[in-house]
């Protein structure tokens, strides 16, 4: 049987654990789910008050230490696209059970009830990644969704 | 209950408005208070106080000052969660440290508000990212100019009203 010299087996054996590095480690992703803006029922009966409150999600396919964002809510008046609302830059941690997703459930913005608003939420920032790199996110909710509180009529 | 109370149990369900009212509040009532746990803290090097159902930790290291946060009676820790660097004068550090623990007293009453009859979400802790005690707060991370004009501008008359209101 032919001899194969160690120092080639050393370098197949490294080169097979490079290639399987690639190709088993995903790259990592982020992306954001924002729900449509809408009244919160919940704070009404918790509160009672009246406010258009907006989810975000983000989802990662690796642990994120936290996500930072800014987001806003935008109104259609007079035909036109307007920001109604934005809050303050936003940063949240993950947590140990769920370590790929960060969850914003307390953007809330105070309205007064009255005819219907179409809503659409928006947002923008970043993913900062447990190994400390950052991933950048945005996205919408969508088309906009009417709501019967109109937010700045306080 | 007074509206102060309210916002003890209220937590993440505070609107923003109040939560910048509410530093301003707590800044005004607890301005001794602050002054002497800066005292501590310059000291000692570290301070540990509980507000609402949450505690903070004040380390002070190399000049520059952290805190960390949990809620009472859990094993899990948020470290590190904001952090000042302090001066060369003492008096304007005292000064900054009152302003510093403001601030986290309204993180950690948003993020660990008393227990209520409303069961709380279990998600991570949330802060807004500029503290209310600069200006980058009001200018959201942009030009510092617009944000003094903001700054003037902003009133929290009404909300404070509310919270002097016992």
């Amino acid at each position: 049987m032919p001899k194969v010299p160690s120092l080639l087996v050393v370098g197949l054996l490294a080169a097979q654990f490079l290639v399987l590095q690639v190709t088993q480690s995903p790259e990592p992703s982020c992306s954001l789910n924002i729900e449509r803006p809408h009244y919160s029922t919940s704070l009404y009966e918790i509160q009672n008050v009246d406010a258009i409150k907006l989810n975000i999600t983000s989802t990662c396919n690796v642990s994120q230490k936290y996500t930072q964002l800014s987001a806003d809510i935008q109104k259609i008046q007079n035909n036109r696209e307007v920001t109604a609302y934005s809050f303050d830059n936003q940063r949240r941690s993950s947590t140990t059970k769920s370590p790929n997703v960060v969850t914003f459930k307390d953007l809330i913005a105070p309205c007064k009830k009255g005819a219907p608003i179409s809503y659409r939420g928006t947002a923008q920032g970043y993913v900062y990644l447990e190994g400390g790199k950052r991933v950048n996110v945005k996205g919408d909710s969508g088309k906009f969704v009417a709501a019967g509180c109109l937010i700045g009529a306080q | 209950m007074s509206y102060f109370q309210e916002c003890l149990t209220s937590g993440g369900l505070l609107f923003q408005e109040e939560r910048r009212a509410l530093y301003k509040y707590l800044l005004e009532i607890n301005r001794d208070f602050y002054t002497a746990q800066a005292h501590v803290l310059l000291k000692e090097g570290t301070v540990t106080r509980s507000i609402a159902n949450g505690e903070a930790t004040f380390i002070l290291k190399n000049k520059k000052v952290n805190y960390s946060a949990r809620m009472l009676n859990s094993p899990e820790i948020h470290s590190e969660i904001r952090e000042i660097k302090l001066a060369r004068v003492k008096t304007r550090n005292i000064r900054k440290l009152q302003k510093f623990f403001a601030q986290s007293d309204v993180d950690i009453i948003r993020n660990f508000p008393l227990p209520s009859r409303y069961p709380r979400e279990e998600s991570g802790f949330g802060i807004s990212v500029y503290p209310f005690y600069t200006l980058t707060y009001y200018a959201d991370g942009k030009n510092l100019l617009k944000g003094l004009v903001r700054k003037i501008r902003t009133s929290d008359k009404e909300i404070l009203v509310k919270l002097r209101t016992l």
